[in-house]
């Protein structure tokens, strides 16, 4: 069984195109669904989705209609876990205890913030773990193990099995191989019964099914970005179909990833 | 010169027996908030600074190459004129514009060149706003024989083009960056992107006392000869300063120069806050008050309406909306044109120990032209809000008070804003005759 987790930045093109383009990705087959918030300093990301959030910045997003949509989001597919993708500038500008609430309230079950590092977290994970939220590391293949051994040994301790593989060293966009490093590191986190969510630079079939057996899903990321900026200026301008096109586009992206061609 | 030592970190902690590691925090500002891929390189980073940095080895090769290639000591200049022109105290100005490549970035460069070359790093990398900190490294690279790529936002590439020019002189790659506000801070973000994909072979010369623990502590470790210098220079004279003023982007030239009179903070009132009858002097830095107060109109952090929050890997004070984006800012100096802090004078502001306060783009260009018709010496923009606030409160001192300014960079590079400023006509003229002449050459 394929799982994919689809990531997509909310407002990108627009705040109701982005919710046509979630709901293309579970129509198309996804298992999980990563919505990003837009940082206007996204350093863990590369140029495409770097791109999406200058351009759903100036399109007005704001943490309000971000957590509308997501709200609006998980009671439409109550079935599909959301994952909330974002800085630790938005996180703790208004409080973490603010930020994770209003997660919470709108049906997110856990949140990736890669600067937020389990050491260094402002209290976040311990938050996110009272309100029955789960704090989703991102690890790397490269990490110290030392430094591995503390993290996993906090997650066992609170009983957190999800946990995110950025594959490559370096930046979403790249291509990925499965390297040797690579599927040794996921076959000893999968030894732990870890839930892993792993990807960067997903882009085809054989990709999936070459890491599907040690994940629980597939992260693509970029990927589906640039399908919805094709999708978006192919159809152009406010024609009232946009939204049912870009939804069509996108699941068909989605299970040209799960199903042979 | 004396050698310097890590004894001056002061972010460090003793541990029993062992040697001072750094703990990367400034009351709670500062620390090491990054994706996991940066950990390691950071942490080796760390290592390698702790352990070559205040060897003998590398302290010797250090000290001979500022002086022989930086230009070092720098002078420290008694402006009579102003002095007597203004009343109240007597003004001194640290000329740390006179280093080698035009300002005190070349400290760092050079500090962290080396460092890169004794970690075996193949390749540097480095981000730049005005491009001094651009053509320090590229200079540097050029001296060590390393290959470089400067990363500048293509705002500031368009509006400091000799720089440009200067650094692919040196051989730099210099690659535009055309996200988010395409100027200093989209550099810091694309430079670190280029680390996390290539942390084995990659040294990243940080130019700025933030990001990341362990660069406040590093650039301010390379930055601290100017006040050690300032301090000695003043003691020879028989003088001990009663206030220090610096021009503040970042902060690194600030935090180089106050640095032998930041701590102790933790004592009487009096001791923090530095005035004329105490030992310690009174230190003041200058932010850009650019157009004006208003969204996007200025880089006031500390004296105007910076939030506490995490940025580019560090917490410190930003200016920030209410969601926790970053906000536009403006100076006439690219310099000063940066929506962060460094978290060390973030932490000493909030302390009181350092005063902050702002001048204005067009009182920046007015103490420029003040101090090159009454001194002889051409201020580059950022470091003439120094000079700004140093000729507005110069008249406040007493007599027997020295006041110190660092001007941290010479004017040269801004021919093209301030001639536009003052000279509109004539330069306007000029740039025509140079444009038909090229022409004529094609």
């Amino acid at each position: 069984m394929k799982k994919l987790m689809c990531h997509l930045v909310a407002g990108y093109p627009t705040m109701n195109l982005s919710f046509q383009a979630a709901l293309g990705m579970v129509e198309g087959g996804a298992s999980y669904l990563e919505v990003q918030f837009p940082f206007s300093d996204p350093t863990a990301d590369g140029p495409r989705i770097q791109e999406a959030c200058v351009q759903a910045l100036d399109g007005g997003f704001t943490l309000r209609e971000g957590f509308l949509m997501v709200r609006r989001l998980s009671r439409t597919i109550p079935e599909i876990p959301l994952f909330l993708m974002s800085y630790a500038s938005l996180v703790v500008r208004r409080g973490i205890s603010w930020f994770l609430d209003q997660a919470k309230e709108a049906g997110v079950q856990g949140l990736i913030v890669p600067d937020l590092p389990f050491d260094q977290d402002e209290g976040y994970y311990e938050a996110a773990w009272e309100r029955g939220l789960h704090p989703i590391s991102v690890v790397v293949p490269t990490m110290d193990s030392k430094r591995l051994d503390q993290l996993l040994g906090l997650l066992q301790s609170h009983g957190e099995r999800y946990i995110y593989v950025a594959l490559r060293t370096g930046i979403t966009g790249d291509p990925t191989n499965l390297s040797d490093e690579n599927l040794s590191f996921l076959n000893m986190l999968a030894a732990k019964e870890l839930k892993v969510l792993a990807g960067f630079g997903i882009s085809s079939y054989g990709q999936v099914e070459a890491l599907s057996p040690y994940v629980e899903a597939v992260v693509v990321g970029s990927y589906l970005v640039g399908i919805i900026r094709e999708s978006t200026t192919r159809f152009g301008g406010s024609s009232p179909d946009q939204g049912e096109s870009l939804k069509r586009a996108v699941a068909k992206a989605v299970s040209t990833l799960i199903h042979p061609v | 010169m004396r050698a310097r030592s890590l004894v001056d970190g002061y972010s460090k902690q003793e541990v029993g027996n062992n040697p001072p590691i750094l703990t990367g925090f400034f009351g709670s500002f500062g620390g090491r908030y990054v994706a996991e891929v940066l950990r390691k390189p950071l942490h080796e980073l760390e290592e390698a600074f702790l352990s070559i940095v205040p060897s003998k080895e590398f302290q010797e090769e250090y000290q001979a190459k500022l002086k022989s290639f930086v230009g070092r000591p720098t002078p420290l200049y008694y402006a009579e004129n102003t002095t007597r022109l203004l009343g109240g105290g007597r003004l001194y100005i640290k000329l740390e514009g006179l280093a080698a490549t035009g300002a005190h970035k070349i400290n760092n460069a050079l500090g962290q060149g080396l460092l890169a070359k004794r970690m075996g790093k193949k390749r540097v990398i480095a981000e730049t706003g005005a491009g001094q900190h651009g053509v320090a490294v590229a200079a540097v690279c050029a001296h060590l024989g390393i290959p470089c790529r400067v990363y500048m936002g293509e705002v500031d590439m368009m509006r400091q083009k000799p720089n440009v020019f200067w650094m692919e002189r040196y051989g730099a790659e210099v690659v535009g960056v055309s996200s988010g506000s395409r100027t200093l801070k989209d550099a810091v973000n694309e430079a670190l992107r280029d680390w996390a994909s290539h942390p084995e072979d990659t040294f990243y010369i940080l130019g700025s006392a933030l990001g990341p623990s362990p660069y406040p502590d590093m650039v301010r470790t390379f930055q601290s000869i100017i006040g050690v210098e300032t301090k000695e220079q003043l003691a020879s004279l028989g003088l001990k300063p009663t206030a220090l003023i610096a021009c503040v982007g970042g902060g690194s030239n600030a935090i180089g120069f106050f640095s032998p009179y930041l701590y102790p903070i933790d004592e009487s009132e009096e001791r923090i806050k530095g005035t004329e009858t105490s030992n310690m002097p009174r230190l003041i830095g200058v932010e850009a008050g650019g157009r004006g107060p208003g969204k996007g109109q200025h880089a006031a952090r500390m004296s105007g309406e910076g939030k506490v929050g995490i940025v580019q890997g560090y917490k410190s004070r930003f200016l920030l909306d209410e969601d926790g984006q970053v906000l536009p800012t403006h100076s006439v100096s690219a310099g000063l044109d940066y929506p962060g802090i460094g978290p060390e004078l973030a932490y000493l502001g909030d302390r009181g120990r350092i005063e902050f306060i702002t001048a204005t783009d067009r009182q920046a260009i007015e103490a420029m032209d003040f101090f090159a018709r009454t001194e002889g010496i051409l201020f580059a923009l950022e470091s003439a809000h120094g000079g700004a606030a140093a000729l507005r409160l110069l008249p406040s001192f007493s007599k027997e008070a020295v006041v110190v300014v660092n001007m941290s960079g010479r004017g040269d590079k801004d021919l093209f804003i301030t001639a536009r400023e003052l000279d509109r006509e004539r330069w306007r003229e000029f740039l025509q005759r140079e444009v038909d002449s090229l022409g004529d050459a094609l």
